[in-house]
């Protein structure tokens, strides 16, 4: 049957959450979402078990009946069926809690998981269901390892990258060519590897179907509970232990502003997107250009809309113009828009919030991506 | 009800997504299939990896209309393998025939320089219509890529008239010098901005350098030291890497940072003074400066190899407790070539020096049939072809950078492949290195998830036409749309196992 104890560990957000039930008059325990879900608590779970008892069982009992006979003010027939439902299925999913007495709360918790994970299936499934989980957190756990020690290689290989640059540029500087020379510095100063790595390791989040780096999921956590019913166990177990701090400029200080909504988890989709849309659309922005590589990094981790490739580019461009006088610029001329990672943030961050509840799934990305490589599309010099 | 849906729908994802995680060793195309059901990313490139016509299409209406260009007349007088023809078709119709007839006119002068009918005076003559039609720093794809495939045939025709089939050293070399003395000798800004370019327009480098060395890193786990010969080692870029790994291995609480060191093959100079011990001194040095800066525990030392480039295991220092490595890079797109024997000789030693692991980069070749000059340097025309269209897809607006790439690393490269290959004619080689070690009796390595992942990830960062596969349980392939085109493989000897 159904183990608490994993569900629990795994939901620990659920009761966390402060507010989140109003008593009504009549005792009754309801969210409040806009559509307010039902608390089965242990009384109210009795008087449903008396009243099923009282009808001739749970295969003669209807909700109507059980409605009238129980007669709690504010018991919708909605909330009824789908406890009965559970209750004929699963043959009383909440029997393990005279086993273990747990605390109301995580009894709800409990309960609202079972009926989240499998609306219409029996403890079995749920159990089964849950290793399947256990196993994909594990994978994600690896990937989201992998993409993090990646993105550290390409660091460490562009670090090195420009030592040979340098190296070059010595060269160079001995040759009378020392204007090139400080348009090389420029550049590496700009972060000719940087520009290029950071905003684009950021689409590797889609892969850990969460958001890039976990101290950044872990703020999300902290932030977003609310919106985030169903996928706690990830992000519980990714965040885990890997508590640092967040130099990160806008999440670091700014947890309830509006910019918060851009470091919710589901937002890989939209790195990804915006990264896509930003590369098709070549939507660029040099804002980014901070000097050290330290800043740069952390500039980048929060960008929720990369402007790579470009961007990018450009820094190439002008790096081989300043090398040989036979490269030109080969680009049309970027629109350098002030601002326009911010505008794609916030963009991207009302999408998410309108689009967050119905589709947190990486796999319904699809159309998402559309629409926001649309929304891009619409800022881009190249449309 | 969204509650419910929203969970249905995460349900969904998991049995997929756990049949890919859960079986590594499954067959290459299950776990492309899977990681593309789950990543969007991946999705979208198999959309549009399959529905080329559809863009040939869309390709076709939006360019040329002056021509109404039917696929069919084309397959009639189309004489050259078809792959080559595949490729051609990504571009307009227009550029299609020009391409085609590029693809003819190099293979006729292919023939005419080793067919049944040879005759070097009708090679000489298609090349100079070729050379007419072509530039190598201007036109198409097709157009820059005939041209130096062009010269490098030219290069074999004059390499023939002077130095008859022993010269092909010389042949080497005339292919070299063709390029680097035509836009006066690369410069090392030039070299190191078109490398730059390079690692950046295509995963080609990163690719081959971090297989290896995820391979590597879990090969010596627990190793306090850990030796590693390299058999190439150009500017030491793959290092830096696996330095960064092995020290952040440590601060992640894992085992200590291990003393590491590289022996690197150096080589006596020649046409090639970039690689020559000068060169090999001041990657050392640059090497132990990065090493310095990021506290690894390093030393660098250089092992000279004979004359003819023959290696051999006694000039080797070895010291005891070492975790040996033997690192073998060969044909990444920025590196230069290597004879035969010489990279047996280097391979073959690992035979007697036992060591923990070869970790081996190669080109992947096409089936070539019956293995004659003609089919494989068609082959080697589309194996480049797919270069060349994987960077401009990478780039299409930076032509110029990616004529400097051409210039420095490929248009060489392609003269000593067709040198090779003219040279090679008649024997069997044909054997990729790694089936060349399966030969020998060195038994594969497995790669692991995390490996594959990494090189996933990769390649999640460039464009959609690339792909990975797990040809083997060692051996990853990087492909461009249907070509594959460089490997990473993973060997142990047979002695090591513990």
């Amino acid at each position: 049957m159904f183990h608490p104890k994993k569900a629990t560990s795994m939901n620990t957000a659920h009761h966390e959450r402060p507010s989140m039930c109003v008593q009504g008059d009549s005792g009754l325990v309801l969210t409040t979402d806009p559509k307010p879900r039902l608390r089965w608590t242990v009384e109210l779970h009795e008087r449903f078990v008396d009243a099923v008892t009282q009808l001739g069982g749970p295969d003669k009992a209807t909700p109507k009946t059980i409605m009238r006979v129980m007669g709690v003010k504010g018991l919708t027939l909605y909330h009824l069926k789908s406890h009965l439902q559970k209750f004929r299925l699963g043959k009383q999913p909440h029997k393990e809690f005279s086993d273990h007495p747990i605390k109301d709360g995580e009894r709800a918790s409990s309960l609202e998981l079972q009926r989240n994970t499998s609306a219409s299936s029996s403890g079995m499934i749920g159990r089964s269901m849950n290793e399947m989980q256990m196993e994909v957190q594990r994978r994600i756990h690896e990937q989201l390892e992998v993409q993090r020690h990646l993105q550290l290689r390409i660091e460490a290989q562009g670090k090195y990258m420009q030592t040979i640059l340098e190296k070059a540029c010595q060269t160079l500087a001995g040759e009378n060519l020392s204007s090139s020379s400080a348009a090389y510095n420029n550049i590496n100063n700009k972060g000719l590897i940087g520009d290029f790595n950071f905003p684009s390791l950021q689409d590797l989040s889609i892969y850990g179907g969460g958001g890039g780096a976990a101290d950044q999921q872990q703020q999300q956590l902290q932030l977003h509970h609310e919106q985030q019913q169903s996928d706690h166990g990830f992000v519980e177990c990714l965040a885990g232990g890997k508590k640092r701090p967040n130099p990160n400029p806008y999440g670091g200080g700014g947890g309830g502003t509006s910019k918060s909504p851009l470091m919710m988890w589901s937002s890989a989709d939209d790195l990804r997107l915006q990264e896509l849309a930003g590369t098709a659309a070549a939507t660029s922005c040099l804002g980014g250009s901070s000097s050290s590589q330290d800043d740069h990094h952390h500039h980048h981790q929060i960008q929720i809309a990369p402007h790579l490739s470009l961007d990018h580019r450009n820094n190439n461009n002008e790096h081989l113009d300043s090398v040989s006088s036979d490269i030109n610029y080969d680009t049309k001329p970027n629109m350098l828009m002030a601002g326009s990672s911010d505008q794609h943030n916030i963009n991207a961050g009302e999408k998410n919030a309108g689009t967050k509840l119905e589709r947190p799934s990486p796999r319904r990305a699809g159309s998402e991506r559309q629409m926001v490589s649309a929304g891009a599309g619409r800022n881009s010099p190249f449309g | 009800m969204a509650m419910l849906m929203k969970n249905t729908l995460v349900d969904l994802d998991f049995p997929c997504y756990s049949t890919t995680t859960t079986t590594t060793t499954s067959t290459e195309d299950d776990h492309c299939c899977d990681w593309s059901d789950w990543s969007p990313v991946v999705d979208w490139d198999e959309l549009s990896g399959d529905n080329n016509d559809f863009h040939d299409l869309i390709d076709s209406m939006m360019g040329d209309n002056a021509v109404l260009y039917h696929p069919d007349s084309r397959s009639s007088s189309a004489i050259s393998p078809e792959s080559v023809i595949m490729d051609i078709e990504d571009n307009s119709s227009l550029e299609d025939l020009k391409g085609l007839r590029l693809v003819h006119l190099l293979m006729a002068a292919a023939e005419a320089l080793t067919g049944i009918n040879k005759s070097r005076e009708l090679a000489r003559v298609i090349l100079v219509r070729l050379k007419e039609l072509v530039c190598p720093n201007d036109g198409t794809n097709m157009e820059r890529l005939a041209a130096y495939f062009a010269e490098a045939l030219q290069g074999l025709l004059d390499g023939v008239g002077v130095g008859g089939v022993n010269g092909s050293k010389r042949l080497l070399t005339v292919g070299f010098h063709n390029y680097k003395d035509d836009d006066d000798h690369p410069q090392a800004d030039v070299l190191a901005a078109a490398f730059q370019l390079l690692q950046d327009m295509s995963p080609y480098v990163k690719f081959g350098h971090f297989t290896a060395n995820q391979a590597i890193l879990e090969a010596v786990g627990h190793d306090r030291r850990v030796h590693i010969v390299d058999y190439d080692i150009m500017e030491g870029i793959q290092w830096a890497s696996l330095m960064q790994a092995m020290v952040s291995r440590n601060k992640d609480g894992g085992p200590p940072t291990p003393h590491l060191r590289i022996t690197a093959l150096s080589r006596g100079g020649g046409a090639n003074s970039r690689r020559s011990f000068g060169t090999i001194q001041e990657t050392g040095r640059r090497l132990a400066a990065f090493a310095a800066s990021i506290g690894q525990p390093f030393s660098f030392h250089h092992c000279r190899l004979d004359s003819d480039e023959t290696f051999r295991s006694s000039s080797l220092k070895l010291v005891r407790g070492e975790a040996l490595i033997m690192n073998c890079m060969l044909h990444l797109p920025h590196f230069s070539y290597r004879a035969p024997d010489s990279i047996a000789s280097f391979l073959s030693e690992a035979k007697t020096l036992n060591p923990r692991l070869i970790t081996l980069v190669e080109e992947e070749a096409g089936p070539t049939g019956d293995g004659g000059f003609v089919a494989k340097f068609m082959d080697s025309l589309h194996h480049y072809s797919a270069v060349y269209d994987s960077l401009e897809a990478g780039f299409p607006m930076q032509g110029r950078a990616r004529a400097l790439v051409e210039r420095v690393f490929l248009g060489p490269r392609i003269a000593a492949t067709v040198a090779r290959i003219y040279r090679a004619r008649g024997e069997v080689d044909g054997c990729s290195w790694g089936e060349w070690l399966s030969r020998m009796g060195f038994h594969p390595n497995g790669i692991s998830f995390a490996n594959h992942c990494q090189a996933k990830l990769l390649l999640g960062l460039f464009n959609d036409g690339y792909r990975v596969e797990e040809l083997a349980s060692n051996k990853l392939v990087l492909g461009w749309k249907s070509r594959r085109l460089l490997s990473a493989s993973v060997w142990t000897s047979l002695n090591s196992d513990s």
